[in-house]
């Protein structure tokens, strides 16, 4: 019993000794708070004015106590800008453990900075940026500021988290408006996870939050965004870069981006109408003069970023990209559709949020929200997604950057929320067929074919395009487990119109089995071994996602070397799970030929946490199977 | 009127120089059907004409500035190529002084119809960036790209800083079918010239007249940039150009090839490096010249040598840290662990001191050059003979010539007894003699109290050791239940500590298990793992089903286990560049499995050594039962030099192959009717 009152008194004289910084002491902290935490937001509080519905001023203060190095990137020391974005005041104070301020940060101490993204060819964002390097741990880092904007198209959202690894003592959004035509609209996500406080009165509404525990990435778990406590909050009448705005759904919304971005955007000179009219004379069919369009668009244009102004929203006119032939996705699907229009083809600006994970635009809550635009075009009851920033995927095939989610389609009265196509288990086959033989002296020579198809397809589309060197590396490393690997010929087909890839690559490798004496051993599937077994956790916190799933054939023939006999084949296996299938057969035949076959389903999916040891055993029995190898024997002279 | 002779001089001179069809805008037929680079089709597009010219021009109050003039046609072959059709140059900017650039003139040709089309840049699709307050960046990309099309743009740079001509670059990431560069220098100027890669080329000299006229009176100026005349009126004044220029035809594209350490370091590139100035009516001023001048000239500097005059700032300090610490060895121990300590690197290099030593001190943060110097100053005012080393870190390259920038960090050297030890205090999990390996880059210059300097290799020398020690149970349905020891010395702990010094146990297991693959790991314990000087000594018991394989009634074991290099790292035919190991190590592998009963050892892989020539490296695998109940296994790799030459690069690839069939065999266990009472324990020989 004495060690807490030690404790007890070693804090009180701490705390007279710094009465007014004891607040932001690091030295006792909360055990839910420091478990797996490299930082504890002390305090994130945000308090916004809403003047008008061009006019909003917040004033941020965010105290972050870092306990270790990888705690650092927690504390932000960073603050974006722009045109209609004014930083009013920015500050930063550091503290010791003891709460004792050590560094005080003032405006002249930032550098101001171009937010060049390496990836934009321009972009006009800038940041106020200080570099602080800490010289203990932990320590306090308090960041206050305050930015007046007259953009209210993206109304600041709330994170009651911040990200993975850092924990929250105490989170406070607040809201002021003149008047209750000001007041915002908000929509609550995640938030049954954790215990907060709202309240509202007639010209301001409060959230606050305490000792929310840091939460820990775990693999396949569902997006940061699915999983954390957030708010997203939009006003009715907004101003975006100088365009007003009055927006109660996605049709609204949809009909102001038609009306206010895009609208006499799509002419087109002379020249080019003429072009496109040649393209598809002759051609009758809607969608077939799409395919032909999208075809001049991949093989004339290119995709180049630029951010301007309201550019960040509004795409090039058609006639300039028609001039340079580069734009973004905005401008190329803008570009696009105006040439699609021109020949008498319906199509559709689609705002999405692009990125291997599916982000739905949430239907009941109609927000300026997205990173990227495609087309979608109209035909027979379906609609017909297309990339205009690729150059080389097929009509219509859009991959796992666009697919099966819910977004924006504008039409020209409105908007609504639609969901793409998908690509799901069986849809993204790879089928690999090989015959190859393998020599007394180890050596494996054979063919190899192999098709792919749905999301399988995009990961081999670029080989087409790579030259004979880039080929050759990129198979050394594809079979990184096949050593001494010589790649002889290999050919590529790639129909564009059944959307498949076929491959046929000839191949040897000298020592693929092993020898020794009288006795040959290999594996018997050198090229397709779904090894892959998912990391262990003790206690599986949250359900895991198969986004899309797959299937993969395997169907070999090996020829073993005359005069050896096989001395042991590995059984028939047969594994049937709810989140896969696992079949892999061998038969002999002629005693000379070994049939190897082979197929493993993956099946798309959430599953609860409980599940995650079962799939993890049903990889770890697959990887096993995958090894498996057969043992030659020399048949004995008489 | 004779400034017009010249130009038209000039002119012929470029006339003879250059074939017509490099005339800006002469595009020909050829150019746009061409289908690739016959020379190297791989490439995705190629220069065929890159013309570079740089010039000292006079101007009235400002004195001589740099002006180079740049045009250069690039030919697209594919949508790959569309890359180089960005082009982006970087200008310096310092106070009102600032680099300029003008002039830009850009077309794209395309070929329609059997017809040239061009299409012209516009001004508004030519961008500034502001990047930060030392660099501007100028950005434009060509307008209607295709396969197939021809690019060419001319743009020029102004420059004040004329004592500067920046490296200019001879090769690029795709070829160069035709270069001419040419620089023209005014006599007050003697630059040296050198050259780097491995692209062998010409520089042609000739001269110049040139000539400035004073319309006014010339004010005398201190600006070196700036001639001072005689206070006439009206004056001219003559001077001599030297020449100096490049035609390369066919210059390979530099590849990309694994493990090298920067591939900037085998780009063809020439630099001009200031040697003096002589301007009329003035003395002489001296620049860079030789490493024993660049190194002179740095340690004049105020930001370097001058840092190591000042000692007040930490003489309340000192002596508390050499209290009862008598030898050389335990004063520099205690000044370069407290400086280590104290210190925080914050994450920018250079040799030169940001705001001051003292006020880095005080803030407990600071550059590179900040920390060490800290350490050099403090070492000296406890009377040890201890000298800055200047250093090109890895990622800087290693400079082939004297230039300030062939140095970009600086660390600390004690002269202990009779040898040399090297300190920095800029990583906490460093040693003496143990720099960060991003200082391994072959050599740093000591310099000496009066500015002189000797040059050190900085190449560690001393293996360092990574163990493994392994004892376990294969049960006879195939589980492997045991214990591990592991320990890393010196860069080995080095890299373990920096990599996980701050983790939790969980998390740190989780990348274990991830690391090893198939295991359970449990019982986890580690000792020394913050203990600099200590080797890091982890132990845990494990636990996995999946490691041994069962075919019929054999059991076949890798006997390194986990530990197996299954791969060869060099997959490829040949290799232009070093193979660089960063430091030379051991790894070493004890293993002891028990046989489970019932079963014998039916084959045993064979003993091998294998030796690198010129004690390179070798491998020690070793294999023995015993006692009919456990498997031996003792493994020994060394690798005993931190960079391979190119030329060793076919016999490193049939090592490793070697290596990696030998780990490959396994062990054969087979089920005995006798319950293990194996007379035949090595029965597979």
């Amino acid at each position: 019993m004495r060690l807490p009152l030690i404790t007890i008194c070693a804090i009180l004289v701490l705390t007279s000794l710094y009465p007014q910084e004891n607040s932001f002491q690091a030295l006792a902290l909360d055990p839910i708070l420091t478990k797996n935490a490299n930082a504890i937001v002390r305090l994130d509080e945000m308090k916004i004015d809403v003047a008008s519905h061009k006019s909003i001023t917040y004033t941020v203060k965010q105290v972050v106590t870092v306990l270790n190095k990888l705690g650092n990137s927690s504390a932000r020391t960073q603050l974006y800008y722009d045109k209609e974005k004014k930083i009013k005041n920015i500050d930063i104070l550091i503290y010791d453990q003891l709460g004792k301020e050590i560094k005080h940060i003032k405006r002249k101490d930032f550098q101001d900075l171009s937010t060049a993204d390496g990836f934009s060819l321009y972009n006009d964002d800038r940041l106020l940026y200080h570099r602080y390097t800490p010289i203990q741990y932990p320590y306090t880092l308090e960041f206050t500021y305050e930015v007046e904007s007259s953009d209210t198209g993206f109304f600041p959202p709330w994170y009651f988290i911040s990200g993975y690894l850092v924990s929250v003592e105490k989170s406070h959004y607040e809201i002021n408006f003149a008047d209750e035509t000001l007041k915002p609209e908000i929509k609550e996500y995640n938030l049954d996870g954790i215990t907060y406080d709202k309240k509202e009165t007639s010209n301001s509404i409060l959230y606050s939050a305490e000792n929310i525990p840091a939460l820990k990435q775990e693999y396949l778990s569902p997006d940061f965004l699915d999983i954390v406590p957030r708010l997203k909050v939009r006003m009715k009448h907004f101003n975006l870069k100088g365009v007003d705005a009055s927006v109660a759904d996605w049709n609204d919304l949809g009909a102001w981006i038609d009306n206010e971005l895009l609208k006499n955007r799509d002419d087109l000179t002379e020249e080019t109408k003429m072009t496109v009219h040649e393209l598809v004379k002759g051609t009758d069919d809607t969608l077939e003069k799409a395919r032909i369009i999208y075809q001049y668009v991949q093989d004339n244009t290119r995709y180049i970023s630029v951010q301007i102004g309201i550019g960040g929203w509004q795409p090039i006119s058609a006639i300039d990209v028609d001039k340079v032939k580069y734009g973004d996705c905005k401008g190329l699907s803008n570009y696009t559709k105006a040439l699609l229009k021109e020949v008498g083809v319906e199509s559709y600006y689609v705002v999405v949020h692009a990125g291997n994970a599916k982000i739905d635009f949430d239907k009941d809550f109609s927000i300026l929200q997205g990173n990227h635009a495609i087309l979608a075009i109209p035909y027979n009851d379906e609609y017909y997604w297309v990339d205009c920033t690729s150059q080389v995927n097929p009509f219509g095939y859009i991959g796992d950057f666009t697919d099966d989610r819910d977004v924006l389609v504008v039409k020209p009265n409105g908007g609504e929320i639609v969901r793409t196509r998908s690509y799901l288990n069986g849809q993204n086959k790879q089928l690999t067929t090989a015959s190859f033989k393998v020599s007394d002296k180890g050596t494996l020579t054979g063919e190899v074919e192999i098709s792919t198809t749905g999301v399988q397809y995009s990961n081999r589309l670029h080989l087409e395009n790579e030259t004979t060197e880039d080929v050759v590396k990129y198979y050394k490393k594809f079979w990184h487990n096949i050593n001494n690997l010589n790649i002889g010929s290999f050919n590529f087909l790639n129909d564009k119109n059944a959307i498949s890839m076929k491959e046929t690559v000839s191949l040897e490798a000298n020592n693929y089995a092993s020898t020794s004496q009288d006795r040959i051993l290999f594996g018997l599937n050198p090229f397709n071994k779904i090894e892959h077994v998912p990391k262990r956790y003790r206690v599986r916190k949250r359900p895991f996602e198969i986004l899309r799933g797959f299937l993969d054939i395997d169907e070999y023939e090996i020829n073993i070397p005359s005069g050896y006999s096989i001395e042991a084949l590995p059984a028939t296996q047969n594994i049937k799970t709810e989140f896969g299938e696992y079949a892999m057969s061998i038969e002999l035949k002629d005693g000379q030929i070994i049939r190897y076959n082979k197929s493993f389903a993956l099946n798309a999916g959430t599953y609860p946490p409980e599940k995650y040891k079962e799939y993890r055993d049903f990889r770890k029995k697959v990887a096993k199977q995958e090894n498996a190898k057969v043992v030659l024997t020399k048949n004995k002279v008489n | 009127m004779r400034t017009k002779c010249n130009v038209l001089l000039l002119f012929f001179i470029t006339l003879n120089l250059f074939a017509q069809d490099f005339k800006f805008g002469k595009i020909s037929k050829e150019e746009l059907t061409q289908k690739e680079y016959t020379q190297d089709p791989s490439a995705a597009a190629a220069v065929l004409f890159r013309e570079v010219t740089i010039n000292y021009n006079y101007v009235k109050n400002e004195g001589f500035m740099v002006e180079t003039n740049v045009h250069e046609r690039v030919k697209i072959y594919n949508a790959d190529g569309f890359k180089f059709g960005t082009i982006s140059e970087s200008l310096y900017q310092s106070g009102n002084t600032a680099e300029s650039l003008s002039g830009i003139k850009a077309f794209t040709y395309n070929l329609k119809d059997g017809k040239i089309v061009e299409t012209k840049l516009s001004k508004n699709d030519i961008f500034n960036e502001e990047v930060n307050k030392y660099r501007l960046r100028k950005k434009f990309t060509m307008p209607n790209l295709q396969e197939g099309s021809v690019i060419e743009y001319q743009y020029k740079i102004q420059s004040p800083f004329s004592s500067n001509i920046d490296e200019i670059i001879l090769q690029y990431d795709i070829p160069i079918v035709k270069q001419e560069i040419k620089v023209v220098i005014p006599e007050y100027y003697t630059f040296n010239e050198r050259t780097k890669g491995y692209l062998m080329f010409d520089i042609k000299k000739s001269s110049l007249h040139g000539q400035i006229n004073f319309t006014s009176n010339a004010r005398t100026n201190r600006n070196t940039r700036v001639v001072s005349a005689s206070k006439v009126s009206s004056s001219s004044l003559k001077y001599r150009n030297n020449v100096s220029s490049i035609t390369m035809d066919n210059v390979p594209a530099l590849k990309e090839e694994p493990f090298v350490n920067n591939m900037d370091n085998y780009r063809s590139a020439l630099k001009f490096e200031l040697q003096f100035t002589k301007f009329p009516n003035s003395t002489i001023e001296t620049y860079t010249t030789s490493w024993e001048k660049v190194v002179k000239k740095i340690y004049d500097f105020e930001g370097f040598g001058g840092q190591l005059d000042k000692t007040r700032y930490f003489m309340d300090d000192l002596p508390i840290v050499l209290q009862g610490k008598v030898s050389e060895e335990e004063k520099t121990s205690a000044i370069y662990h407290f400086v280590k300590d104290r210190m925080h690197w914050n994450g920018m290099y250079g040799y030169t001191s940001d705001e001051g030593v003292k006020k880095a001190y005080d803030l407990k943060t600071g550059n590179i050059a900040d920390i060490n110097l800290i350490l050099v100053g403090m070492l000296r005012a406890a009377n040890l003979k201890a000298n800055p080393v200047l250093i090109s870190t890895r990622s800087n390259g290693v400079p082939l010539f004297p230039t300030m920038e062939g140095f970009n960090y600086v660390a600390a050297s004690v002269i202990i007894g009779d040898g040399y030890v090297f300190l920095d205090a800029t990583n906490k999990y460093t040693k003496p003699n143990l720099l960060p390996t991003r200082a391994l880059n072959w050599s740093g210059r000591v310099v000496k109290e009066n500015g002189t300097s000797t040059e050190f290799s900085l190449m560690p020398t001393l293996k360092s050791e990574n163990t493994v020690l392994l004892s376990a149970e294969i049960s006879n349905t195939g589980e492997l239940e045991g214990k591990i020891r592991r320990s890393f010395v010196d860069y080995g702990a080095y890299t373990f500590r920096n990599n996980y010094d701050v983790l939790d146990e969980d998390t740190y297991l989780e990348k274990l298990e991830e690391q090893f693959g198939e295991i359970e790991i449990s019982e986890y314990g580690i000792k020394n793992k913050l203990a600099v000087g200590k080797p890091v000594m982890e132990n845990f018991a494990f636990y996995t089903e999946d490691l041994v394989e069962f075919i019929d009634d054999k059991i076949y074991i890798s006997p390194l286990l986990w530990f197996s290099e299954e791969e060869n790292p060099f997959k490829l035919e040949k290799r232009d560049y070093p193979i660089d190991f960063i430091y030379p190590r051991k790894n070493r592998y004890l293993i002891t499995l028990k046989i489970p009963e019932g079963y014998r050892v039916e084959f045993l892989p064979e003993d091998m050594l294998l030796s690198l020539p010129e004690n390179q490296g070798s491998f020690k695998y070793k294999l023995g039962v015993i006692g009919g109940k456990s498997l031996q296994i003792a493994v020994e790799e060394h690798i005993n030099v931190a960079v391979f030459s190119s030329l060793n690069y076919p016999l490193l690839k049939e090592y490793y192959k070697t290596i990696v069939q030998k780990q490959l065999e396994k062990v054969v266990l087979s089920k005995t009717n006798d319950n293990g009472n194996t007379e035949s324990a090595t029965g597979g020989r």
